[in-house]
């Protein structure tokens, strides 16, 4: 019995450690990137494929001054432990000179610990939560718009081009919550606009009239809906039924930009508007250009703007590669990985398919590592089946914006 | 009295298993216990080993201590063993382990030395393997300690849930059916093991038996049960010439002659 | 089979004969603690150190389950979820209230013990699929709560959980941790070994079989019943410890799923349920697998299903019972071949 259980834990180890050997990456001369994001979701495998295969085009035409680029593409699941198991084995046993990643803005946070301990640049794609980049660390650089703007790009340009008197009616979930206590929060702190009428229903709630009629008799220059999916359609839908005008301008939360929305409401859609980071409807030859590709190669209709900013990213990380001066031998990593994240800090004022300019600095500040500080408005223009779009303002901010406290 | 029951009642829904039933049983003796199918014997052993809960009223005394309403396990800590009419051997488990469950009552280290593998666990396992090896002999299963019980013939799951109870050191052993299924041979095997056991360890027995050969053989004293209520209760000689106790059985009135011829065949 | 089994009493009364040495009896966990100790020697990368401590947490988490799952029989889907109250214990402790780790482990091992113990009242009464689906749902109720609380971090996460601090030093490295995770799981191992072992675990396998024929054993159901659930919590309590003040310290309510716990389960099915060394071993493989399928994350779900599918085709009772049926064929054989040179 005991020889047997000392046989049995040799057996054992040997098979770990057998395991464990293979995958170390020991080529020289080529840049690694790690990317993970959270694939098993629509078209998650796709936003990864895609920033993948853009990274792989660079080695067709000879490479980045004849620097090979190698990816290691893994799957996060939104799961902050796998996360960080990725981000481990890009760092030790990859060996990678760059991670991309995350999605959600919970796996991006222990990332951002590891990569400032590890020393090794972190460019964030997605993840939007403002305190990623308050961390302090030097090490990463967002491209995707931070919450921070984000929350304030429909109240900024509302007050310049419509009007301060905001009525507020939404449903009491996460997502109805947030958007209306950003508006008011935007109003009462830049132009101490105190609210024309706030109306919170159910999330399970049909009729949504008796709120309508008196917001209607207020006169106000902006409505702003808060809520899901099914609750934007029927407050668009029933604001006309009780006679609000077309005049009053209908704004609403991010799940606005869901096809069931102008599907459900008709016509009653024309007019509404929402924020996003693009839109596949963007006029600009850059944008159409892209949205072609994406139609093609990647067979999605309307491209979102997770797969832009995944395409973004892609190119900042090749434009950053271009600018470093690397090495790539197993002794210079410590000072590859230094270069590249130097080489991402010089990166000004970069215009490409993003709501705005993509800025970076060296200061380990959220002023200088949220590089894209604008938004854009989408509007309806059309509703039903054959629903259409068009984009209706870009909002910058300045890169302090939103970090008083 | 060792164990004396009073009053003792059970329906289930409208069904009445035991109706106001008094027993009492000496220390010592071996008291067999008959009746036909569904008079309500292996209710009793339920209500009596506090499988089952009796209906306001009764009373269950063992050893001077009234027992009315224990849980099950606590019953069995105060020396009062059963086997099942369908066994409930622990299939999984070595024959060995079957026997070391019946003993758990006088496992003597606590939960804290056992989490820390104390030197005196193991001594203490030791002995217990030691003792429960030798009551395997008595039972003639040694050679089967380590097998899975479940792969045990069913004259040795017998013996061997015979066996489990003993190991509970009992001071009352309650047989439920324990030759039911076997050939000849082997009912005279486990009665001999019986009544050696009881010699040995001054048991004393209550046996359900629907064999009449084991009962008459065996047995101090019969007690007959029909639907729930004792309607005899003597020595087995006395018990086989009551004509109540054959119309129980046989549904119809018997010459003595047919009586004996009966028995004598069954 | 007649005549192994007529030579196995023999065997028994062997062994019994044999003095207990200390050696015999302990040689096994020097051995494997001596290896243990030297086994970071043997990897590469820190990567591997860091795979090594999940392994190791992993391990302790299975070995819980099997107690109260393959043990004493009573099917839980609740094990990972008393992982999250351990973890989360432990960081309120360390990051709201400065107790050093030395400390919040052992008070967030207790703790979930406690809970553990309060989770284990309703299987008096419930048994198999509605045990399984109260303690899903008990599970799942934990999670939503924490993905609520926002002095749990809420949805965002509960992030700059401190780690220990060994002699003025924080152990960040992954190999450093190894050290405290290591002799932590070597310990659960061996009390686990002790406790299946010895009366305890007995009443345990009772109590899976019959537990009608355990009562009448004199074994008190409801007791033991709570034991192993309380057992189980300790350990799910301290490994969530170790997960919570593993670098980078950040825990969150996505990483205490449905499928951790099928993962768990895995582990526990692969390894042999109710095998000793079962929680040990398929710990081990379901992490290296895991680990080895991350490059192909299309196909990890297929990967595993078939695996699931496959084991319990081809071994229902898991690596642990292959190990068993492999021991007691060569005892049987043993024995035979001493009796003949004996004759």
């Amino acid at each position: 019995m005991v020889a047997y259980v000392v046989r049995l834990c040799l057996a054992l180890a040997l098979g770990l450690a057998f395991s464990l050997r293979p995958g170390v990456a020991d080529a020289q001369g080529t840049i690694r990137v790690g990317i993970t994001l959270r694939m098993l979701v629509e078209n998650g495998f796709k936003y990864g494929q895609m920033a993948q295969d853009e990274l792989l085009a660079v080695n067709a035409a000879g490479g980045i001054k004849g620097q090979k680029i190698e990816v290691v593409l893994l799957d996060d699941e939104c799961k902050p432990d796998k996360g960080v198991a990725n981000t481990n084995r890009f760092i030790h046993q990859n060996k990678v000179h760059l991670i991309m990643g995350s999605t959600c803005s919970s796996v991006t946070l222990p990332m951002v610990d590891i990569v400032t301990k590890e020393e090794i640049p972190l460019i964030i794609p997605h993840s939007t939560n403002t305190t990623i980049t308050q961390k302090g660390s030097a090490w990463i650089f967002r491209t995707s718009v931070a919450e921070r703007f984000y929350a304030a790009v429909h109240a900024k340009y509302l007050a310049e081009n419509a009007g301060k008197k905001v009525a507020y009616l939404f449903t009491n979930d996460g997502a109805g919550i947030s958007f209306v206590r950003d508006y008011k929060s935007y109003m009462a702190d830049t132009y101490k606009v105190e609210p024309l009428y706030e109306g919170q229903m159910q999330e399970t709630d049909l009729d949504f009239r008796p709120h309508l009629l008196k917001i209607k008799s207020l006169n106000p220059d902006v409505l702003a809906i808060g809520g899901q999916i099914d609750a934007i359609a029927r407050i668009s839908q029933q604001s006309y039924e009780v006679g609000i005008p077309s005049k009053v301008r209908r704004v609403s939360a991010s799940a606005a930009s869901n096809a069931p929305v102008p599907e459900l409401a008709g016509d009653a859609v024309k007019g509404l508007i929402f924020a996003a980071a693009f839109s596949c409807t963007d006029e600009r030859p850059i944008a159409k250009e892209f949205v072609k590709m994406v139609q093609e190669k990647y067979k999605v209709r309307c491209p979102d703007h997770d797969f832009s900013q995944a395409y973004e990213t892609a190119q900042l990380v090749k434009l950053a590669l271009s600018r470093a001066k690397l090495t790539l031998t197993d002794a210079s990593l410590a000072d590859d990985r230094k270069a590249i994240r130097d080489a991402f800090a010089t990166i000004k004022d970069y215009q490409g398919l993003a709501s705005g300019p993509i800025n970076f600095c060296a200061d380990p500040t959220p002023q200088c590592r949220d590089g894209n500080r604008t938004g854009i408005l989408v509007e309806y223009t059309k509703g039903g089946k054959d629903y259409e779009m068009r984009v209706l303002a870009r909002v910058g901010f300045e890169a302090d914006f939103g970090l008083k406290k | 009295m060792l164990l004396e029951v009073t009053g003792l009642s059970k329906r289930f829904g409208g069904l009445v298993a035991v109706s106001k039933l008094d027993l009492s049983i000496r220390e010592g003796e071996i008291r067999g216990i008959i009746g036909p199918n569904g008079s309500g014997k292996s209710t009793l052993f339920n209500l009596i080993s506090g499988v089952y809960q009796a209906e306001p009223g009764g009373r269950i005394v063992f050893a001077g201590e009234d027992i009315t309403g224990y849980p099950s396990h606590e019953i069995a800590r105060r020396g009062i063993a059963r086997t099942f009419q369908l066994l409930r051997i622990f299939t999984q488990m070595s024959v060995l382990e079957n026997l070391l469950i019946g003993y758990h009552p006088h496992v003597r280290y606590g939960s804290a030395a056992a989490t820390l593998g104390s030197a005196s666990v193991w001594t203490e396992e030791r002995r217990l393997k030691d003792e429960m090896m030798e009551l395997l002999g008595f039972i003639g299963l040694t050679d089967y300690a380590e097998i899975p019980a479940g792969e045990l013939s069913i004259g040795q799951r017998r013996l061997l849930a015979l066996g489990r109870a003993m190991a509970m050191r009992p001071k009352l052993l309650m047989l439920d059916e324990p030759a039911a299924g076997l050939s000849p041979v082997n009912v005279d095997k486990l009665l001999s093991t019986v009544l050696a056991l009881k010699q040995r360890y001054g048991l004393t027995v209550v046996i359900i038996e629907h064999i009449l050969k084991v009962v008459m053989e065996s047995c101090d004293t019969v007690t007959v049960l029909e639907h729930g209520e004792k309607i005899a209760e003597g020595a087995p000689a006395a018990i086989k010439d009551d004509h109540r106790v054959i119309e129980a059985y046989l549904g119809k009135e018997m010459g003595d002659a047919e009586v004996r011829a009966f028995l004598k065949a069954s | 089979m007649e005549d192994a089994s007529i030579s196995a009493g023999d065997a028994v009364r062997r062994d019994l004969g044999a003095r207990p040495l200390w050696s015999r009896l302990h040689l096994p966990w020097v051995a494997g603690a001596l290896f243990l100790l030297l086994l970071p020697w043997a990897t590469r990368n820190a990567y591997h150190h860091y795979i090594l401590n999940l392994i190791l947490i992993n391990v302790i988490l299975a070995v819980g389950l099997n107690i109260v799952k393959g043990f004493a029989g009573q099917v839980t889907v609740g094990h990972y979820a008393m992982a999250a109250i351990g973890a989360y214990a432990s960081a309120v402790f360390a990051a709201k209230f400065g107790v050093p780790f030395w400390l919040a482990l052992p008070a967030a091992t207790l703790f979930t013990g406690l809970v553990g113990a309060i989770v284990g009242i309703p299987a008096f009464r419930l048994e198999g699929a509605y045990l399984a689906l109260a303690t899903l749902g008990l599970a799942e109720s934990v999670r939503i709560a924490i993905g609520v609380t926002d002095y749990l971090g809420a949805a965002v996460g509960f992030s700059d959980i401190p780690p220990p601090v060994f002699f003025g030093r924080p152990v960040v490295d992954h190999i450093a941790y190894y050290y405290i995770v290591m002799p932590l799981a070597l310990a659960g191992i061996y009390f686990s070994f002790c406790i299946l072992r010895s009366d305890i675990g007995r009443s345990f396998k009772a109590l899976r079989e019959d537990s009608l024929a355990a009562a009448a054993c004199g074994i008190n159901v409801r007791k033991y019943k709570l034991l192993a659930f309380l057992i189980s919590a300790l350990y799910a309590g301290c490994a969530g410890s170790l997960q919570a003040h593993m670098a980078p310290g950040f825990l969150h309510p996505n990483s205490y799923t449905i499928t951790e716990m099928v993962t768990l389960l895995l582990m526990v099915v692969m390894g042999g349920l109710g095998h000793i060394w079962g929680g040990v071993i398929g710990a081990a493989i379901v992490t290296v697998i895991y680990d080895l399928t991350r490059d192909y994350y299309q196909y990890q779900m297929a990967i595993f299903g078939m695996v699931i599918v496959l084991t319990v085709m081809f071994m229902p009772r898991g690596i642990g019972g292959l190990i068993d049926d492999y021991l007691a064929k060569r005892r049987f054989v043993a024995i035979r071949r001493a009796k003949a040179n004996a004759a």
